[in-house]
């Protein structure tokens, strides 16, 4: 069996920053889930969910704030991408469906560093992220100060944010983890590299760019 | 009370004065709203809007100490209605059961003649010289009587010249009450003159604590008898007792003036048995007066037997020179006065804080360093028993030498109370008392032990017998049901204890504690601990299986004045009592004495504590009988007289002040002058807290309703001299200050008085400097003047000033 | 069983505030520290420690004057807000009609004191921390359930408080109203039609504004928006989520597989 090449993906770092803000997510949601959920509600009596709760958000909101000083040009890059949308995600919006479903890989446009459903993902976060940490700030520190109403919307909004990443999360995993064409792609997170093959298919562009760059300095 | 509580259900017009049973006797007002509930209107008449006001259907404003004048205008306009439309009042009643047909001595004048004064008055000895407050008599020595009411010296005729002056005008120029608001306390109150209607004044200090007290207490009772309200369902004079057992208190003569069961004490000038029953032994011709009080020696003589069993014989008048015996007047000003002076040297003070409830504390608080001793008995530490480290003073000074006993509370001993209602009710033991605290019937036991011991062993002791031969068996722990038989009685030939006072005897076969209280615990068992709710056969709320009332278990008394001279109810909805003709006998509550009704041959007058028989709206000076037959010392007619401290002239005579209240000259009695002390200032109790204040300024649950001393002052004042809501402010009387916290409200209104603008303060006075809640004591304001006849303090009524701290 | 209600007559109320003792004595809870605040109120308000708070107003009006009483305490309404909200069931409707609270299950959320248009429960503990109770009015449920009367009402001298069956309590209180009536023209039972009916009623003479009560108690809007449309709305969200990637998976692992990738 040949021994497969593997291209870098994610740096230490990143994945560090990933799975401490999805270890802080998952204890959010799993924290919060139980005032969501009236059949297992009591299982949060005695505030302990609600300790958890708030040692989650700090991670939660503190991991984007450290990673922004941490790695200030890396993060704005990142948003950048985030935001720049060019003709393959539209490409990638269109095909998506049959490319996901029956495997149809002829119309997907080949993507970048990321491809566009990741992209969509981040920019809920972007979104989400924010609602979640002022909301959550206004009922945790203001809420015997400002009026009721205040909290009541706030609870309104940090439960649609809720909703939203949830499901959301729920594609994101499977993607990542059970999709039959993404196989391979977890090891990304893990050690950092996928597979040059699986670069090659799934961020072709990414994949171009990055060998043209290697190629001269693998000369060296 | 001549009623009780829950007939207050039955009332059509209860007319609250001088009181505030809303907050100071919060449970009352639960028959208070029966009777709003059956329709009856409640008026209440206060210088402050109180938490009783907040339920009134008629509220008037009154200045405080103005009663006798308010009380006076709403005698004449009851007069004027009643000559007007007779057919509205219960004229046989008032001719038949009072004293208004009764002619008087024509010498006998009164205030419309003598500017404010009655007859006889001696300005030297600030007294009355009585002899022309009497009837006239037949040969027989019954009185002279005008059925038609219209003799110029008969009662009524001279009642309604006395309050001829008290027009609505007057009335409103010195109460400061609205002429429209008074007419309507009136006009309401006075439909309850209508046969079968019935209205009750429910009364407490803010009627007795003027120097003219004892008199605002008449004008209650000439009112209610001309509107043939006294002895009826819903009906009577009705005085909220201040403490759950005061009543139990001045029954049993903790008093300096009585022996139990208000018995007439023994003067210098009783030196013997004969010659006090004489004195104090009320005699009357008229056949038709039962004259009660006339069974004086049966009692006396009963009660020297409970007293000193075997040692009271014949031959030694029943004992009767064990009984201390005194002319001198020792109500609490008179006794502080004497520490004050050095003559007393030692106290026990029980169940009592008078360095917070005496009236000018700081001579209250300065004459208890004048003591030897002290004792203090008490559940709490007291200011009292604290005294010799009250602020601004060095305990190194202060050489009395101070004892606590901790006393146990209600709830931790047996043994009865007696309600305002005048119910006798057995209460168990709840728990034991907490340490070394003991009920004080075993103090007083222990007490009383070791003291007989030291008199056994001193025969050189003075007045020795008195102590050594008294009966004191109760053993080392007293027992309170031998107490409570003790006070019943004994048939001493057979042993058995006594069914009521009608068979006490003066002849030595008998004993009585308190010949009120006999039938109270009988070879039936204990009367006290009845529990039993059967209101038959009327259902008027007399519940007469329920404890026991003393007399005879009579639950309203001068109950014949309820009926007609045949024995038929007034008012047939709500019977007392109804005569059985042919059964012969009275249904209902115990009759006042078993006679047949007043028509009959055999028949009695209705008011049978009375030597006439009758009610008295004109109150003579009879020559026999216990002090009060005598009259009262400041007058036949309740008249209006300023308080000792008033902002004004009194407006209806030149006589300023009651003119026989006694004056202290000591160092530290001081009287304000309203130029420098314009404003009237009263005093009150507040429901979340009790009296002197050990009882609630300890208990964090009532700190916490209401945490602070507090003085009450209506916007227009606090205006006028730049107070705001919840400033600390002063107030200031020629005996003392008091910084507190203002409350600012619209319940206190400046009264407008012929054009000048009164203001009146107000505040509570239970806060001492010892407890978890502390703060300044209203008493240090309060002056030492006292009522003409009882002494009682003028809480109510004197001057101040106040200003922002 | 029938459902129990409270009934208050503020008309017959003397402000006593025995009920607030009797409270505290009852269900154990301690004084609140507290000064005299320029009126007859204290403490100054609801709170862990204070079921029941009696509020005093003095009303002046056409020269005269008036004191108003009113009970400051949870209403244990029947559409309740802190029910909708209370996500551990720690809130619950008590057969008896009651709002009855099992303060084991409460996780400190604080939602009933946000949403109560009432605004009467309160949290004990740090919002800090998150680590608290609520609290409130319980209906004297272990009085009640075992035959006894609530604290406050058996209490209470004038018998402003009276407990019953809440058909019973309508009843008294539709007929107190009417006496009152010639007297004061705006009183009203409160509690009869409020929030699908109150368990504790109140007799008004005035305007329930004039007490210090809102005019039209609701549930607040974002209660139902958050409970009626959102969270079920969530359930169907997440639901076709999961739903749509399982189908997704089944799908594409036969096409793929099918593709002979590779």
């Amino acid at each position: 069996m040949k021994k497969t090449e593997r291209v870098e993906r994610y740096s230490v770092m990143a994945r560090v920053f990933h799975w401490v803000h999805v270890t802080a997510f998952i204890t959010l949601v799993v924290t919060g889930i139980f005032l969501y959920v009236p059949w297992i509600g009591a299982v949060a009596q005695d505030s302990w969910t609600r300790v958890i709760h708030r040692i989650g958000a700090v991670l939660f909101m503190g991991m984007p704030i450290l990673f922004f000083l941490v790695r200030p040009r890396s993060a704005i890059e990142t948003i950048k991408e985030g935001l720049t949308w060019g003709k393959e995600d539209f490409g990638w919006v269109a095909a998506a469906p049959r490319y996901y479903f029956l495997g149809d890989e002829a119309a997907m446009p080949p993507q970048g560093r990321v491809n566009s459903g990741q992209k969509l993902w981040f920019l809920l976060l972007m979104l989400t992220g924010p609602v979640f940490v002022i909301t959550g700030i206004l009922m945790w520190f203001f809420q015997d100060t400002l009026p009721s109403a205040v909290f009541q919307w706030s609870v309104f909004a940090h439960d649609v944010s809720f909703i939203a990443t949830v499901c959301f999360f729920f594609v994101h995993i499977y993607l990542s983890v059970l999709h039959p064409l993404m196989s391979g792609v977890f090891s990304s997170m893990t050690n950092g590299k996928v597979t040059k093959e699986f670069a090659q298919a799934h961020y072709a562009k990414w994949y171009e760019e990055k060998a043209k760059e290697e190629k001269p300095s693998g000369g060296k | 009370m001549t009623n009780h509580w829950n007939d207050i259900a039955n009332s059509d017009c209860v007319f609250i004065i001088g009181g505030n049973p809303a907050e100071n006797h919060p449970a009352a007002f639960g028959h208070i709203t029966k009777a709003k509930e059956r329709g009856g209107k409640l008026i209440v008449v206060d210088p402050r809007f109180s938490r009783s006001a907040a339920k009134a259907d008629v509220y008037a404003p009154m200045r405080s100490g103005t009663d006798v004048a308010f009380i006076g205008g709403m005698i004449k306009y009851v007069i004027d209605d009643m000559l007007a439309n007779p057919q509205n009042y219960n004229m046989v009643y008032l001719k038949e059961y009072t004293n208004a047909s009764y002619l008087v001595n024509p010498a006998f004048k009164g205030p419309a003649d003598l500017d404010g004064l009655f007859s006889g008055y001696d300005a030297s000895k600030r007294s009355y010289d009585k002899s022309t407050w009497s009837y006239q008599v037949d040969d027989k020595g019954i009185p002279k009587k005008d059925m038609t009411l219209s003799d110029p010296n008969c009662v009524f005729q001279l009642l309604k010249k006395q309050y001829a002056r008290y027009t609505a005008d007057k009335v409103s120029e010195t109460c400061g009450t609205p002429k429209d608001k008074f007419l309507e306390v009136c006009r309401a109150f006075a439909d309850t003159g209508a046969p079968g209607k019935a209205g009750t004044i429910l009364y407490a200090m803010g009627t007795t604590q003027h120097t003219n007290g004892s008199q605002v207490c008449s004008s209650y009772c000439v009112l209610q008898l001309l509107l043939a309200n006294i002895g009826v369902c819903g009906g009577g004079v009705n005085a909220a007792r201040g403490e759950s057992n005061v009543q139990g208190a001045t029954d049993h003569a903790l008093l300096f003036h009585l022996l139990p069961g208000y018995l007439e004490r023994p003067l210098n000038t009783d030196e013997t048995l004969q010659k006090y029953l004489d004195r104090s032994t009320p005699k009357w011709t008229d056949p038709k007066s039962a004259n009660w009080v006339q069974n004086l020696p049966k009692y006396l003589v009963s009660m020297l037997k409970a007293w000193y069993g075997d040692a009271a014989t014949k031959d030694n008048e029943f004992g009767y020179q064990y009984l201390p015996k005194g002319s001198d007047n020792y109500s609490f000003i008179s006794l502080f006065h004497a520490m004050y002076d050095g003559i007393i040297k030692g106290l026990m003070v029980w169940g009592m804080n008078p360095a917070v409830g005496g009236p000018n504390a700081n001579m209250t608080r300065k004459a208890l360093e004048k003591l030897d001793w002290l004792v203090s008995v008490d559940l709490w530490h007291t200011e009292t028993g604290n005294f010799w480290k009250r602020p601004r003073v060095n305990p190194a000074d202060i050489k009395t030498e101070v004892f606590a006993l901790p006393a146990a509370a209600s709830f931790e001993k047996e043994g009865s109370v007696t309600n305002s209602s005048r119910w006798a009710q057995w209460r168990y033991k709840g728990a034991d008392a907490p340490g070394v605290a003991k009920p004080d019937l075993d103090i007083i036991n222990d007490l009383m032990i070791r003291i007989k011991k030291l008199y056994d062993a001193d025969a050189a002791a003075p007045n020795r017998d008195a102590i050594t031969r008294l009966t004191w068996d109760y053993g080392t722990h007293a027992d309170p049901h031998k107490v409570a038989r003790e006070i019943n009685g004994y048939d001493l030939a057979t042993g058995k204890l006594m069914v009521s006072f009608a068979a006490l005897k003066s002849d030595g076969t008998t004993s009585c504690g308190n010949w009120l209280f006999s039938g109270s615990y009988t070879e039936a068992g204990n009367m006290m601990a009845r529990r039993d709710l059967d209101d038959s056969p009327f259902n008027v709320g007399l519940y007469s299986k329920w404890a026991w009332s003393w007399p005879v278990n009579r639950r309203i008394v001068y109950n014949r004045a309820s009926v007609d001279p045949n024995g038929n109810p007034w008012d047939s909805e709500h019977p007392v009592i109804k005569w059985d003709a042919a059964g012969a006998k009275w249904l209902g509550d115990i009759a006042d004495g078993g006679y047949p009704p007043m028509a009959a041959d055999a028949g009695k007058y209705p008011f049978i504590m009375t030597a006439e028989g009758v009610a008295r709206l004109f109150t003579a000076a009879l020559p026999n009988g216990p002090l009060l037959a005598k009259g009262m010392a400041d007058g036949t007619f309740p008249e209006h007289y300023e308080p000792w401290e008033s902002p004004v002239k009194n407006p209806l005579s030149g006589t300023q002040n009651d003119p026989c209240i006694k004056l202290w000259a000591g160092e530290m009695d001081f009287k304000g002058d309203s130029d420098k002390y314009p404003i009237v200032c009263t005093t009150y109790r507040i429901v979340e807290h009790w009296q002197a204040g050990q009882m609630t300024r300890n208990l964090p649950w009532s700190v916490e309703l209401m945490p602070e001393m507090f003085i009450e002052l209506s916007e227009e004042l606090a205006a006028e001299k730049g107070i705001a809501n919840e400033d600390m402010v002063v107030v200031e009387t020629a005996r003392g200050k008091v910084t507190a916290k203002a409350l600012v409200t619209k319940r206190f209104k400046p009264f407008r008085m012929n054009g000048k603008v009164i203001h009146e303060i107000g505040m509570p006075w239970h806060w001492g400097y010892i407890g978890l809640s502390t703060g300044d004591s209203a008493n240090v304001l309060t002056p030492n003047i006292g009522d003409a006849n009882t002494m009682i303090p003028e809480y109510k009524a004197f001057l101040c000033n106040v200003r922002k701290a | 069983m029938a459902e129990k209600a409270i009934l208050f007559d503020p008309t017959k109320c003397t402000a006593c505030r025995g009920c607030q003792v009797a409270c505290k004595q009852w269900n154990e809870l301690e004084a609140v520290p507290t000064v005299n605040l320029g009126s007859y109120e204290n403490p100054p308000d609801l709170s862990p420690n204070t079921y029941i708070k009696m509020r005093f107003k003095e009303l002046e009006y056409d020269k005269s004057l008036e004191w108003l009483f009113t009970r400051r305490s949870c209403m244990h309404c029947t559409n309740a807000a802190c029910v909708e909200v209370c996500p551990t069931g720690a809130l619950s409707h008590h057969p008896l009609g009651f709002i009855d609270y099992n303060e084991d299950l409460c996780s400190g959320c604080g939602y009933c004191s946000q949403f109560c248009p009432f605004q009467v429960p309160r949290m004990s503990g740090s919002s800090i921390t998150g680590i608290r109770k609520a609290s409130k009015c319980l209906f004297c449920a272990d009085r009640v359930t075992n035959n006894l009367i609530p604290a406050c009402v058996k209490t209470c001298p004038p018998h402003a408080l009276q407990f019953g069956d809440q058909d019973q309590m309508l009843l008294l209180g539709r007929q107190r109203v009417k006496e009152l009536k010639a007297k004061y023209p705006d009183a009203y039972l409160y509690g009869e039609d409020e929030l699908g009916g109150l368990h504790v009623m109140y007799v008004l003479p005035h305007k329930p504004t004039v007490h210090g009560l809102p005019a039209d108690p609701r549930l607040p809007a974002s209660t139902t928006v958050w409970q009626g449309i959102l969270q079920p709305a969530g359930y169907v969200l997440a639901g076709l989520t999961v739903l749509g990637l399982g189908l997704n998976y089944l799908v594409a692992r036969a096409n793929v597989k099918s593709h002979g990738k590779g």
